[in-house]
């Protein structure tokens, strides 16, 4: 290991920079390829309906169609996706790679127009005549679930994909036994990753090799790749995936779309290459949707607020297709829901329903509802009792010295410092002088949220959770011929800066300046094969895995030097910059050596290699992290709502934080403003709305709302970090945090500012309306009426 | 149909259809793929360019309400004091994660600074506004473009 670390740590501007300020990206759509033709794909406009007959024959009489394909044209050519992971409550689903006969959602697909130009595929696409016998439709999940229901998927007889139970201890003895039953719902809405740069591929078929090219912006490419050579009957080695700049991800571009798969397809058949790019619309409408969740918590409590037993009940609606395994988002929730608090006899209940909607998939922090759900129910036996809500979370938090901690849901907890984020966001907000207050025009609140965000996923967490799959991450490093060192990973970027502060990893784990590093990822050739990037796994599983690799190289390096100085071993030998040094006390002193000449020798004097040493210099290391590392956060937020329009403004919004090592305080901290600035959009305004039939009404940015510059405040990030003990550079991920805290700092926020007229809210988002009406029609008052 | 227009100080002829968007030509027909389409209904402006020095959005434009007209892209020949500065600006205060939103954003501050070497962060934010970022949570622009603003004004003091 490096016995000292230079340049992890400092906030270096990215090296990304450079070429996005000059407009020489390259993101999908600005690669040229040379008669690439164009796709488009006509959509149903139903919520749920039978496909009659398809007639494209005016489609294809227009000049510059080549052909139009429907599903059934398709089938033939690609296998189903079939989901059926062995776990308990799931319900195994299969969808083809377009509708035969029947669409489930509006944006569903309907048939595929090739042609020279994306001009031409649209007009050719208005000229398909469809025949559609309209379905019942069912948009509602809490509808979906009911026996008399419509089915969405009738081979599964249900609506009800996956019911999950968990039980530690009793919980439900101690809620029989407890003095007070204290009750609290949450329902967050629908949402979508809106990434600016929307969906886009371009596949490429050479017959002659037998091999197919896909250019598209993923945050997985061999995950992907895998997918694809499934479904189309080809080898590994018939497929290259590459991703190059990316428009932002946000868990939207993981899964192997049918849009896409279907393009691949196409490019096979017809032998010439096709690209396709999403319009907004379609993004909006079909892509993928995420977070629409509702919980209901039961605490057993005592008089002083200490929960003695707590139950959850989770309601997901994961729309009309399952790219995903129906539970795996909701387990999570469940599996963290306690976070920080000592639980002993927890359970949960999910259930997860089909309906006529766009199917669902992780988004930046899908277990985000589970902070707001804690702390919601802290903050509503707080109010029940009238006590002091941070007092009530004292209480019921774990001292450090029960860390580690077996955590009711089955993780184990550790290497956090909750209580010191919480105590210090207490004195930077205020806390002590808040009391909730109006003063005629404006309700005053104050919210809290204590934020236990699980980054790190590894192997041993996919196999308990029977979620399936690998943790592990994979990193190659080749010392070149000259010196510079190529480093890759099996992550691929959107924004993250990884080309920046991986190179800070790998020249400290070597022993070389970042400039010498090379960060190369993306491309499922030349990058070794990882389960690329999701989560806040970044630093983690891919520093780490580098940070491990460099290290060996390391060591092989100075064990050539070694031999180049005539000594048998490489004791007091040291790497810096680059350079072969003595290392002294106080000090170091030259040897003369450095990579370069190293590299010379390994590459083209073999002979000149200690004995047992082969010639070439290149280095593979995997590495599977802890099966969940946790970093910690405390939000925490003042807000005024107006009186007379229901307006919410926020007055200070501040998070207490600790992410581990930080690698880039830079890079760390554009991600956690942006993941707080993602969490209060969706907290304030966005919102995927359909109706009765099925129809969505949010299909534009001018409906679907995300937030500009005037919608969010100021973010002061505070840091008191300590580091993993059980990672390489006691790294613990970040970035999905923010949004978990922002959504439970403001709603908790707005509840102590409503609490002042009595009223409360349980829905996102908190829209004008929504507050408008719980200041003056009561609507709050009936819901809180319940609890308890 | 051929139009005439001058694209970053270069007269170009190009052939169009009269609903071609000049989004689509300037990235399509001329390889300038610095201007980004992200919803093509003028609201997230990253399409935005310079239209005989102002910004306008390219997906609301036809090509051939051009003719005659001058477009400045991010690539643009020769950048101004603005864009400059703007650029380091952007670099050191990470005000870019993803950069998909970020050519709309320079083109409209580089007419911005231009236009009002005296700004204040109020005015900023009320002009970013016509701007969506997903990754950056708009602060560190705001810092940016705060940053470019100064930097320009001592330029201009010396």
């Amino acid at each position: 290991m490096s016995e000292r670390e230079a340049y992890v740590g400092q906030p270096r501007p990215r090296r990304e920079d450079h070429r996005l300020l000059a407009g020489l990206a390259r993101y999908v759509d600005d690669i040229k390829v040379t008669g690439a033709l164009h796709a488009a794909f006509l959509r149903s406009p139903h919520g749920h309906a039978r496909i009659v007959s398809i007639d494209v024959t005016a489609a294809l009489e227009l000049p510059g169609v080549v052909t139009v394909v429907t599903g059934e044209d398709l089938a033939e050519d690609v296998t189903d996706l079939t989901v059926a992971p062995p776990i308990e409550g799931l319900r195994p689903t299969s969808m083809p790679v377009m509708p035969v006969d029947r669409v489930r959602f509006q944006g569903d697909l309907v048939a595929c127009v090739v042609a020279a130009d994306r001009y031409v595929a649209e007009e050719a696409m208005e000229r398909i005549v469809v025949e559609y016998a309209e379905l019942p439709a069912v948009s509602d999940m809490f509808a979906a679930l009911r026996d008399d229901s419509v089915l969405v998927d009738e081979a599964l007889g249900t609506n009800l994909v996956a019911r999950r139970v968990h039980r530690a201890g009793d919980p439900e003895a101690r809620l029989a036994a407890a003095p007070r039953v204290i009750e609290a719902e949450f329902h967050q809405q629908r949402q979508t990753h809106a990434p600016i740069e929307t969906r886009g591929c371009i596949a490429q078929w050479d017959p002659g090799r037998e091999h197919l090219t896909l250019v598209i912006g993923s945050q997985v490419p061999h995950p992907l790749r895998t997918q694809i050579v499934r479904r189309l009957g080809l080898r590994d080695s018939q497929v290259s995936v590459s991703s190059p700049d990316v428009g932002g991800s946000f868990g939207q571009k993981i899964a192997l779309y049918r849009e896409e798969l279907a393009i691949c397809a196409l490019a096979r058949r017809l032998g010439r290459p096709v690209r396709w790019k999403e319009d907004r619309m379609e993004n909006l409408l079909a892509a993928c949707h995420a977070r629409e969740q509702w919980c209901r918590t039961r605490a057993a409590v005592d008089d002083t607020g200490r929960i003695l037993g707590l139950t959850l009940e989770m309601v997901e609606d994961f729309g009309a297709y399952c790219f995903y395994p129906a539970n795996y988002i909701s387990e999570v929730v469940g599996i963290i829901l306690t976070a920080q608090y000592g639980i002993a006899d927890y359970g949960y209940e999910i259930r997860v329903a089909l309906t006529n909607k766009c199917g669902v998939g992780p988004m930046r922090a899908p277990m985000a509802m589970a902070s707001w759900v804690m702390e919601g129910t802290l903050d509503v036996i707080a109010r029940r009792l009238g006590l002091d809500p941070a007092e009530v979370r004292r209480r019921n938090m774990l001292a450090d010295q029960a860390l580690p901690y077996a955590m009711p849901g089955g993780e184990t907890l550790l290497d956090v410092n909750c209580a010191e984020t919480m105590e210090t966001a207490l004195d930077e907000i205020g806390y002590a002088a808040h009391r909730p207050h109006d003063d005629g025009r404006y309700l005053y609140g104050l919210g809290l949220c204590n934020v236990v965000e699980s980054t790190t996923y590894g192997s041993r967490f996919y196999k308990n959770s029977g979620i399936g799959g690998s943790g592990h991450e994979a990193a190659r490093i080749i010392v070149e011929p000259d010196g510079t060192v190529s480093a890759s990973v099996g992550m691929a970027a959107a924004g993250q800066g990884y080309e920046t502060t991986f190179a800070q990893v790998v020249a400290d784990g070597v022993g070389v300046r970042p400039d010498d590093v090379a960060v190369t990822l993306g491309h499922s050739d030349t990058s070794p094969y990882g389960m690329g990037s999701r989560g806040g796994r970044g630093a983690t599983a891919g520093g780490g895995a580098l940070y491990l690799c460099a290290a060996e190289v390391r060591a092989h390096l100075l064990r050539l030097a070694a031999h180049r100085l005539g000594l048998n071993a490489t004791d007091g030998l040291g790497l810096r910059d680059g350079r072969i040094v003595w290392v002294r006390a106080g000090g170091s002193e030259e040897t003369g050596l450095d990579v370069a000449d190293l590299a010379r020798t390994a590459y083209f004097d073999p002979l000149a290699l200690p004995e047992g040493m082969r010639p070439g210099l290149e280095f593979y290391r995997t590495y599977d992290p802890p099966p969940m590392t946790f970093s910690n956060s405390t939000h925490a937020c003042r807000v005024r709502i107006a009186r007379e329009t229901g307006r919410l403004e926020i007055l200070d919004y501040l998070v207490v934080e600790n992410c581990g090592t930080v690698i880039n305080p830079l890079v760390v901290h554009g991600q956690q403003a942006g993941a707080v600035a993602m969490g209060l959009s969706g907290t304030l305004l966005e919102n995927v709305v359909y109706d009765q039939a099925g129809r969505n009404l949010s299909a534009t940015f001018a409906d679907y709302t995300i937030a500009t510059v005037a919608d969010i405040p100021a973010i002061r990030i505070i840091a008191r970090a300590t580091p993993s003990s059980r990672t390489p550079l006691g790294l613990k991920g970040m970035a999905e945090g923010g949004v978990m805290g922002a959504i439970g700092a403001v709603a908790n926020a707005v509840n102590d500012a409503l609490s002042v007229v009595g009223a409360q809210v349980t829905c996102l988002p908190l829209t004008p309306m929504r507050l408008h009406a719980a200041i003056h029609d009561g609507i709050g008052r009936a819901a809180q009426g319940q609890e308890g | 149909m051929i139009i005439s227009l001058t694209v970053n100080g270069e007269v170009r002829d190009v052939a169009v259809e009269p609903h071609y968007l000049l989004s689509d030509v300037l990235r399509d027909r001329l390889d300038l793929t610095a201007t980004h389409v992200g919803c093509e209904q003028g609201i997230c402006g990253a399409c935005t360019v310079l239209v005989d020095g102002q910004p306008a959005r390219a997906c609301l434009l036809f090509a051939v309400q051009m003719e005659g007209h001058a477009v400045t892209t991010l690539e643009g020949g020769a950048p101004s004091v603005e864009l400059r500065a703007l650029r380091a600006a952007f670099h050191t205060h990470h005000a870019q994660q993803c950069g998909f939103c970020t050519p709309g954003i320079l083109m409209t501050f580089a007419a911005y600074l231009r236009d009002h070497p005296d700004c204040d962060e109020a005015g900023v934010r009320a002009v970013l506004g016509g701007n969506l970022c997903r990754c950056t949570g708009y602060g560190p622009i705001v810092r940016a473009i705060m940053a470019a603003s100064a930097a320009l004004r001592e330029v201009a003091d010396v």
